[in-house]
C-alpha cells in the first residue's frame, strides 16, 4: 500500500497541480485571495470588528472550514473514478486514490490555513488561538468529516455521473447558513433549532470559539459533529464494501 | 497453478443475476501457454481480468503463488492523463522498483513512438497504446503473462516485434492468452480452454481446445 500510495501521490500531483505553470502557487493562493477579497469587502463596509473580533480574522475562521469542507469532499468524491484505468494492476485497489487524494488535500488545506494566518500575523493581526488544542481539533474533525462525506460520494458518482456537480449546486446555500458571515448571536433565537441540524454551522461557531477569547458559542457542540462524523464514516464505509465490484468494472 | 475455489461471477442485472461463471473449482496448471476461447461475451475478458486480479469474482477466490502480470488488454492499464513514461513509472513504483529509469527506458526503447512518449496517453492510437502496453508488460519477470487480444491492433513491424519478444521470453514465462485469430493461437499456446455453460473446460491440447470451440460454437450455428 505504501508503494502504491506514493506511486499515486506522484501521479495525482501532477495532474492536479503540475499540468499549468505555476500549478502549485494556483492551488494556495486561490482561496488565499477569495478569503481576502471577502474580508476587504467586509472591512469597507464599515465594521471593523464582529463580535470583538478583527473582520478578516473572524471571516477567515469562518470561511476556511467551511471552503475546506466543500473543497475536500468534491475532490474526493471523484477519487475513485478518476483512477479506473490503475485498477488493472492488482496493487491498486479503489480506496488507494482515496487516502492519497486525503492526504494531498490535507496537506493543502494546511498549508493555505499557515500560509493566511501568517499573512494576516505580518499585518499585526493577533493570529494565537484561545484555545489551541481545541483549533487544532475543530480542523482535524473537519477534515475527517469530509472524508466521510466525500467516501460516500464516491459511491454516488458510481450511480450518477454528475452527482458531484448536483453536491456543488447543494453546497451554495449552505454558504449562506452555516455561520461563515454570522455567529448564533446575530440570528433571532427562534430560529436556532432549524439552524443547529446543520453541521457545518457547528463547524464555524467551534472555529471561532477556539480562535476568540471574546466569543463563546452558544451552540457549538462536539457531540453533534462526532455523531455526524460517525454517522457518514459508517454510511461511506457501508456503501463502498457494497460496490466494490462495481468500482473495479471496466 | 492458479487454484479456482467455488469461482462464481455474476452481475446483477434487471433480470436478476446474469451469471457469467458459476461454481467453477479447478487447477490450472501453469506448465504451459494457454488459449482462451469463446465467442463474445461468453467471458473471455472477465476471466483474464480475474486471474489478473484487475477484477475480482463474486464469490470464491483465485489463488496462485505465481507472479502474473496485469491483464494487457485494449482498455484500462495505461492512464489516459499521463504519459508513456509517467505510466511506466507508475507500473515500476507499485512494483516496489525504486530508481525507474531503466525501465522507462526499455519500453520507450520497446514500443518506439519517440517523442510521443512524453504526450498524454490519451492521444495515443489504439496501435500506440499496445505498444507502451505490451512493452511495459516485458519490463517485468512475471511467471505468467496475460494477454488479452493486445497484438492484435499493431502494425507489421510491431506484430513482428511482439512476436520475437514472446517467442523470446517462452523459456521463463508462459502465457495465457485470449485471441480469435486460431493461427496465432496454434503458434503460441499448446494448451486451451474452451468457455462454456458459465463453466470452462480445459484442453492440455490446443487442437482438441480449437475442435472443442468450433463443434460447440461455429458448426451448430449452420
Amino acid at each position: 500500500m505504501q508503494d502504491t500510495v506514493s506511486a499515486l501521490l506522484a501521479r495525482e500531483l501532477k495532474t492536479r497541480f503540475g499540468s499549468k505553470k505555476l500549478g502549485y502557487f494556483w492551488a494556495l493562493t486561490e482561496p488565499v485571495l477569495q478569503a481576502s477579497v471577502i474580508a476587504i469587502v467586509f472591512t469597507i463596509l464599515g465594521r471593523a470588528s464582529l463580535s470583538g473580533a478583527p473582520v478578516a480574522l473572524f471571516i477567515l475562521l469562518g470561511i476556511l472550514p467551511f471552503r475546506g469542507f466543500t473543497k475536500v469532499s468534491i475532490q474526493l468524491a471523484t477519487a475513485i473514478k478518476a483512477n479506473k484505468a490503475l485498477f488493472s494492476y492488482r496493487q491498486v485497489s479503489p480506496i488507494d486514490p482515496f487516502v492519497t487524494r486525503f492526504l494531498i488535500e490535507t496537506a493543502t488545506y494546511t498549508c493555505v490555513y499557515f500560509l493566511l494566518l501568517g499573512i494576516l500575523a505580518w499585518l499585526d493581526f493577533s493570529v494565537m488561538p484561545e484555545k489551541p488544542l481545541e483549533f487544532i481539533f475543530i480542523n482535524i474533525t473537519m477534515l475527517i468529516m469530509a472524508g466521510g462525506f466525500g467516501l460516500i460520494l464516491c459511491s454516488a458518482i458510481v450511480f450518477y455521473e454528475d452527482a458531484s456537480r448536483v453536491i456543488g449546486l447543494v453546497m451554495q446555500p449552505f454558504f449562506f447558513i452555516s455561520g461563515v458571515f454570522f455567529v448564533m448571536p446575530m440570528i433571532p433565537v427562534k430560529y436556532w433549532s432549524y439552524l443547529t441540524w446543520n453541521p457545518l454551522l457547528h463547524l464555524t461557531e467551534l472555529s471561532r470559539d477556539a480562535m476568540f477569547s471574546s466569543y463563546q458559542t452558544p451552540v457549538g457542540e462536539w457531540s453533534y459533529l462526532l455523531f455526524i462524523v460517525v454517522c457518514l464514516w459508517a454510511l461511506g464505509l457501508s456503501l463502498y464494501w457494497v460496490n466494490r465490484q462495481r468500482f473495479l468494472a471496466a | 497453478m492458479i487454484y479456482f475455489r467455488n469461482v462464481s461471477k455474476f452481475y446483477p442485472t434487471r433480470n436478476g443475476r446474469a451469471y457469467v461463471f458459476k461454481n467453477i473449482n479447478f487447477d490450472l496448471p501453469m506448465i504451459h501457454n494457454v488459449g482462451i476461447l469463446g465467442p463474445n461475451g461468453a467471458g473471455k475478458s472477465t476471466l483474464i481480468r480475474m486471474i489478473g486480479g484487475a477484477d475480482t469474482p463474486t464469490r470464491g477466490s483465485i489463488d496462485s503463488k505465481l507472479r502474473i502480470s496485469w491483464p494487457l488488454g485494449l482498455q484500462g492499464g495505461l492512464q489516459g492523463s499521463m504519459s508513456g513514461r509517467e505510466n511506466a513509472r507508475f507500473v515500476a513504483k507499485i512494483n516496489g522498483v525504486r530508481d525507474t529509469s531503466d525501465i522507462e527506458e526499455m519500453v520507450s526503447e520497446f514500443a518506439s513512438i519517440g517523442q510521443y512518449f512524453d504526450e498524454p496517453v490519451r492521444t495515443y492510437s489504439s496501435g500506440m497504446k499496445s505498444r507502451v502496453a505490451f512493452g511495459l508488460s516485458l519490463a517485468f519477470d512475471f511467471d505468467v503473462l496475460l494477454i488479452d487480444e493486445v497484438t492484435s491492433v499493431g502494425d507489421a513491424s510491431f506484430r513482428n516485434k511482439s512476436h520475437a519478444a514472446l517467442q523470446s521470453i517462452r523459456e521463463t514465462t508462459h502465457i495465457i492468452m485470449v485471441s480469435h485469430e486460431m493461427s496465432q493461437l496454434q503458434e503460441f499456446c499448446d494448451a486451451g480452454i474452451v468457455i462454456k455453460k458459465q463453466s470452462f473446460v480445459f484442453h492440455p491440447c490446443i487442437q482438441d481446445a480449437i475442435q472443442d470451440y468450433q463443434e460447440t460454437y461455429v458448426k451448430r450455428k449452420r
